[in-house]
């Protein structure tokens, strides 16, 4: 059989046996304990000084009444009321959310169908097809078949 | 706490959720007698919690106007005080963190309010007033250097005399946190207490 004194009571059973918030059976457990064990007893009287102390800190006190200044600010300050929104309220919703679809219909058409807004190659041939510095890897990437300069025919 | 006490803090209770549900509904002047009933506790918590006393009456007053508008939301099921102590320790937490201190600085145990403290049944010796008074500036600076969490939840139980379950619900964690976080600010202060006075908490003089 183990000696109940082997094991301190820890730090959180005596604050709560102090403050008469342990369940009957720890509570019985710590006071049998508590019987003789110097040790956890003192620590015990450390809690409970410490705790006549606040009895003792000085009462401060408001020195003046606010309920006049709080009721006066919430008869100016009506409470802000939470209201579910009415059909009224979801119409701007309704609006928007409207035109981000035919947006995204009117996108996705332009795209697909029409193909009106893609830029076509000859636009693009306004640019010299070589590279600046002449730096082609081979004349075959730089010239169309058939239209390679005669020097490069070698 | 006594019987009796438990008996009166229940009516209390009862006139207070009687109070907020009219307040509730728009009576504002169920409203300021609940203000009056409570605002020295909130005041006191406040201000122990910012050591600042302009900024615990502008905070008080914050705190109930806070209250007023989200009263809309209380149900009676929570008790009127812990939901009120919730609303005016979450604005102390905010107004610590804008200012970037954890810490307040400790009150000068020589201040003349020191001396404000109530005798108890029999007057006291000069001694005994003395190492009263040394204490009471002990705990003060204790107060002062706990971490915030520690320094709220030893006032809750200290001061306002709440139970676990009670501190549980303001500051919205389990009971068990509770009684280890305790536990953990009451030795805490305890060792504040030795390595400021260099005694032994045991070694008071009676």
């Amino acid at each position: 059989m183990t000696d109940p004194h082997e094991t301190h009571v820890t730090d959180d059973d005596l604050s709560a046996y102090l403050d008469a918030e342990l369940a009957s059976t720890e509570r019985r457990r710590v006071a049998d304990h508590l019987a003789g064990c110097p040790r956890c007893t003192a620590r015990l009287a450390d809690f409970a000084a410490l705790s006549a102390d606040f009895d003792r800190l000085p009462q401060d006190s408001l020195g003046c009444d606010l309920a006049g200044v709080i009721a006066g600010r919430i008869a100016a300050a009506p409470r802000p009321r939470p209201r579910a929104p009415g059909w009224r309220g979801l119409l701007p919703l309704g609006f928007g959310a409207a035109a981000s679809v035919a947006l995204g219909i009117a996108m996705g058409a332009a795209l697909v169908g029409g193909g009106a807004a893609l830029p076509r190659p000859a636009v693009l041939s306004v640019f010299d097809p070589i590279p600046p510095g002449s730096l082609c890897p081979g004349p075959e990437s730089c010239y169309a078949r058939g239209t390679l300069p005669m020097g490069a025919m070698r | 706490m006594a019987h009796d006490d438990k008996g009166t803090s229940r009516r209390m209770d009862d006139a207070d959720e009687v109070l907020a549900l009219r307040a509730r509904a728009g009576d504002r002047q169920a409203f300021t007698r609940l203000v009056r009933r409570h605002q020295e506790r909130v005041f006191r918590f406040v201000l122990r919690m910012l050591d600042s006393r302009d900024e615990a009456m502008d905070l008080t007053q914050d705190a109930f106007l806070r209250a007023w508008n989200a009263l809309p939301g209380w149900r009676p099921e929570a008790r009127f005080a812990t939901w009120l102590f919730q609303i005016a320790r979450n604005a102390a937490l905010d107004l610590l963190r804008r200012r970037q201190r954890v810490e307040f600085v400790p009150l000068d145990p020589d201040a003349p309010g020191e001396t404000m403290f109530e005798p108890h049944d029999t007057a006291p010796s000069p001694e005994q007033r003395l190492a009263d008074r040394q204490r009471i500036g002990l705990l003060e600076r204790a107060l002062g250097a706990l971490p915030a969490g520690q320094r709220e939840i030893l006032l809750l139980r200290e001061l306002e005399d709440m139970s676990y379950a009670e501190i549980a619900a303001t500051l919205g964690i389990q009971e068990g946190t509770v009684k280890s976080r305790l536990a953990r600010a009451r030795a805490a202060a305890l060792a504040h207490y030795r390595h400021h006075a260099g005694e032994s908490p045991d070694d008071r003089s009676a």
